[in-house]
């Protein structure tokens, strides 16, 4: 089995849309199945220590002046649910896109807490994967996307999926994706 | 044909003048029904007023509601923006449904809209 080729460790650093560092992750399993992965910051300690202490500080600001002890019980069972939900449904480990040659493309994100959700595109349904631009809260981005084709139009476009959603890396990594990717599909 | 040209006209004149009238009239109006007593009115003969609340009524609900525009423009522009996963972002129905004649040799090509996929090709593809 091929070894993975780290272009995390290259001296290009890749950041996403907001400036914060990730890491991109290219493997080639196999002449026509390759595996990318992008992963975004960890939950930071220090971020999750502010938040509770704040929070915390406001509920025992509110209990001195109203001396309702249901603000403190309520405050802690916020921030435990929230922090519990943050890391099952929002903070996104890592996402991994598979792609395998005249078989189809995998994509997967991997939660904080070990989530995993998966989808599967077959070939046949894919018409192109290509970079795109497009508006995203009062921002142009590039991402890429998976153009799916459309069963009654052979060369129309039915719809979208965009890949890379949570980490939303910059140009310099797509286009390294792209370039892989164009590859596979050229030779199926 | 009629030009349309922002150049002053006698018509335009006469418009702007019985503006600045009408709306003299209307402010002067406005400052007497919201200062002078009630008594004062009835007494002359005029009973049939709005209630003199709405004298600042009217201004404080225009006023927000100007602020409120404001933000819901904002918030309808960000509506009306298509999410990253619609096909609005790649095509529309003008491309999808333009005719793609060849053209003639060494003649410029006809304008059209140039597909994604060509697009990414020529951009990233390419070494440069």
């Amino acid at each position: 089995m091929q070894n993975g080729e780290h272009f995390g460790m290259e001296d290009e650093t890749y950041t996403d849309i907001d400036g914060k560092a990730i890491s991109l992750e290219c493997q080639s399993h196999s002449g026509f199945c390759r595996e990318f992965t992008v992963s975004s910051a960890k939950v930071s300690i220090s971020r999750v220590m502010v938040y509770t202490c704040a929070v915390w500080m406001t509920a025992y600001i509110i209990f001195f002046f109203t001396e309702n002890t249901a603000v403190l019980s309520s405050a802690i069972i916020i921030t435990l649910v929230g922090m519990m939900i943050h890391i099952h449904f929002v903070k996104v480990d890592h996402e991994t896109l598979l792609v395998i040659g005249s078989l189809g493309v995998q994509v997967s994100s991997s939660y904080a807490s070990g989530r995993e959700s998966t989808d599967f595109i077959e070939m046949d349904k894919i018409k192109d994967i290509v970079i795109n631009e497009a508006i995203h809260m009062q921002r142009v981005i590039y991402y890429l996307c998976i153009l799916l084709k459309d069963p009654s139009d052979p060369s129309g476009v039915s719809s979208v999926v965009p890949l890379f959603q949570s980490s939303k890396p910059r140009l310099n990594c797509l286009v390294k994706v792209y370039r892989s990717c164009q590859e596979i599909l050229a030779k199926c | 044909m009629v030009e349309n040209s922002p150049s002053p006209l006698p018509e335009r004149a006469i418009y702007g003048f019985v503006l600045f009238l009408g709306s003299q009239f209307g402010f002067f109006l406005y400052l007497v029904w919201a200062y002078v007593p009630e008594e004062w009115l009835h007494s002359i003969g005029l009973t049939y007023w709005p209630q003199k609340y709405w004298a600042i009524g009217v201004p404080v609900y225009l006023l927000a509601a100007v602020v409120v525009c404001v933000v819901m423009l904002f918030g309808v522009n960000m509506i009306n923006t298509a999410p990253l996963c619609s096909v609005d972002n790649i095509t529309d129905v003008y491309a999808r449904g333009q005719r793609m004649v060849d053209c003639q040799k060494r003649a410029i090509p006809r304008l059209k809209d140039v597909s994604i996929s060509d697009v990414n090709r020529m951009f990233y593809s390419s070494p440069q």
